[in-house]
């Protein structure tokens, strides 16, 4: 797998405050790769040091395994913060000016205004678009170049939930045509259901760092009921118990590593007991983020 | 590469209504205040002889070469303040929108950026220049009593001089909105530049005065000297200071050198 993007030892001070400290991260091709952290821990200001408008103060990254120049920007298709457009230019002229920019056959402009649905509203002045239009006018533009790498800082702010739905189809529509992605967000979920790896940033520091997969891992969590009187008792005897909680009207059993929903299910049919109710919870992005932070 | 540049800032400004608004009524007015200069005069000579007294008009050679070219470009120099004016809307509107900032992550260094805006000056400079050319090159044919195609070509060097002029201060209108970054104040500053200048200026006359010529405003107006002196008073600077032009294009490269030193040390 090749290294798409190596950062060492970034670090960005405005005046005392520390904005980014000493990051040390890695991007494979390929990887959609999230970047999670409360507001202010520093995932714009480092997304806009790798696209060159913010100047490190210490610390180095190359793209593609080569030091940072304005001509690999145009490689990469980049939105940060909000969409940035000329108001009074229409969507099309916009992109026309984009293409100049980046240097790319203008021909692409039909085909990415499609993706994003906005062929009807081409000749509009972007003033007028809706704030999911301007959103998906900036991933349009992202796309022009027929970028390997798209960075997208939280595309979807500000959305309705159908707009999170759009983008978020779109973004995986992407995702699944080869393109390495990073997407700083800090809807957890959408991370969750999008990204094949996370980072997570607190005040300047990367704190966690790797695959979505390993999130679902570890200890697993069952809700049982069932309708006998010495429920309790009975799951405190399972020896794949590790703590009961009663929530919600149900028992909450964590269970010990390498035991499973299925284990304590045929100890309960075995003991006599039919569960009217038992289903593994995996744990969530949220719960583990919001782990990583306390710890921290 | 530099028409490439060139044309991404005309492809920002041509939709933009107000650059055609401004650069319109730029065109517009230095066009017909040149070309009606004879009408002026006769305007004037009416006024007089209604206080009785009579001028003849056709002996002033407002419009007579080589006295044409010199006069016309003098006349124009002031309203290149509305150029000015037009440079600072297109700087300040790429803080304002934050494009200049989505130019770069697009793929723009900091410097061809600047570039951009350089050469979209230079090209408003040039354009103004041939526009008086032409004015000049007609009118001195139309009331020039007789050709002498030797005082056609004489007194050329004041063209080049005002291509100087307009620039230097395109670049300084340029070097303030992306100092100061929103366009009402920087357009303020930019007009106020002459009378601040001029404060300083008289304020420091008494104690050492051969430093004046050196100021920025100073030395792109000393570019072209009034040139009715030469009527009033038979005191002919028929030929552009060379002192002025080192000055004023040692501050263009100035002006320029510091907008890239703002553009490239700054968080965009």
């Amino acid at each position: 797998m090749k290294t798409v993007l190596s950062i060492k030892g970034l670090t960005k001070d405005y005046g005392r405050l520390r904005a980014v400290n000493q990051l040390n991260l890695e991007v494979q091709q390929g990887q959609v790769f999230g970047m999670l952290g409360p507001n202010g821990s520093g995932k714009t200001t480092t997304l806009g040091m790798l696209m060159g408008v913010t100047n490190p103060t210490a610390g180095e990254f190359t793209w593609f395994g080569e030091p940072p120049t304005h001509t690999l920007r145009k490689k990469i298709g980049a939105v940060l913060e909000h969409p940035i457009f000329y108001p009074y230019l229409s969507g099309q002229k916009n992109l026309e000016l984009n293409a100049m920019v980046k240097e790319c056959p203008a021909d692409n402009i039909p085909k990415v205004l499609d993706l994003v649905e906005l062929s009807g509203r081409k000749d509009d002045k972007y003033k007028t678009y809706s704030l999911g239009m301007k959103q998906r006018l900036a991933i349009a533009s992202a796309l022009l170049n027929e970028p390997t790498v798209l960075i997208l800082d939280e595309p979807t702010n500000g959305l309705d939930p159908m707009g999170i739905a759009e983008i978020r189809e779109l973004t995986k529509k992407i995702a699944a045509s080869g393109k390495t992605i990073i997407l700083a967000s800090h809807l957890l979920d959408e991370v969750q259901k999008v990204c094949t790896h996370f980072a997570v940033l607190k005040k300047g520091n990367l704190i966690h760092s790797g695959p979505v997969d390993d999130v679902g891992r570890g200890a697993e969590t069952v809700e049982v009921q069932a309708d006998v009187a010495n429920l309790s008792e009975l799951l405190m005897d399972f020896s794949g118990t590790a703590s009961i909680n009663r929530e919600n009207g149900y028992f909450q059993v964590t269970l010990r590593d390498e035991f499973h929903g299925k284990d304590l299910n045929r100890f309960l049919f075995d003991k006599g007991v039919v569960a009217s109710h038992l289903v593994t919870k995996k744990k969530s992005l949220e719960k583990m983020f919001l782990e990583i932070l306390s710890e921290h | 590469m530099l028409l490439h540049l060139l044309k991404i800032d005309l492809k920002k400004l041509t939709s933009y209504r107000t650059f055609w608004v401004v650069c319109g009524l730029y065109f517009i007015t230095i066009g017909f205040s040149t070309a009606s200069g004879m009408e002026f005069l006769k305007w004037l000579a009416s006024i007089i002889e209604g206080f009785g007294q009579k001028i003849n008009i056709d002996r002033i050679p407002l419009y007579h070469f080589p006295d044409v070219w010199l006069n016309l470009v003098w006349w124009s120099g002031f309203f290149k303040v509305l150029l000015g004016i037009m440079t600072v809307i297109s700087i300040t509107n790429e803080y304002t929108y934050r494009t200049l900032r989505q130019n770069v992550i697009d793929g723009l260094s900091r410097w061809e950026f600047l570039l951009t805006k350089i050469l979209t000056n230079f090209l408003l400079s040039l354009l103004s220049v041939v526009l008086i050319f032409l004015i000049a090159l007609v009118t001195g044919f139309i009331y020039s009593p007789e050709i002498n195609w030797n005082y056609v070509f004489t007194d050329l060097e004041f063209y080049p001089a005002y291509l100087l002029e307009v620039f230097s201060y395109l670049s300084y209108a340029l070097m303030l909105g992306i100092l100061v970054q929103r366009s009402g104040l920087t357009i303020i500053l930019l007009l106020l530049s002459y009378l601040l200048e001029f404060i300083i200026k008289t304020n420091i006359d008494d104690y050492m005065p051969w430093i004046i010529p050196f100021f920025p405003m100073e030395s792109i107006s000393a570019l072209i000297k009034m040139p009715l002196y030469r009527y009033a008073f038979q005191e002919i600077q028929d030929y552009v200071d060379p002192l002025s032009v080192a000055v004023a294009f040692a501050w263009m490269v100035a002006f320029n050198y510091f907008s890239y030193l703002k553009l490239k040390r700054s968080d965009l």
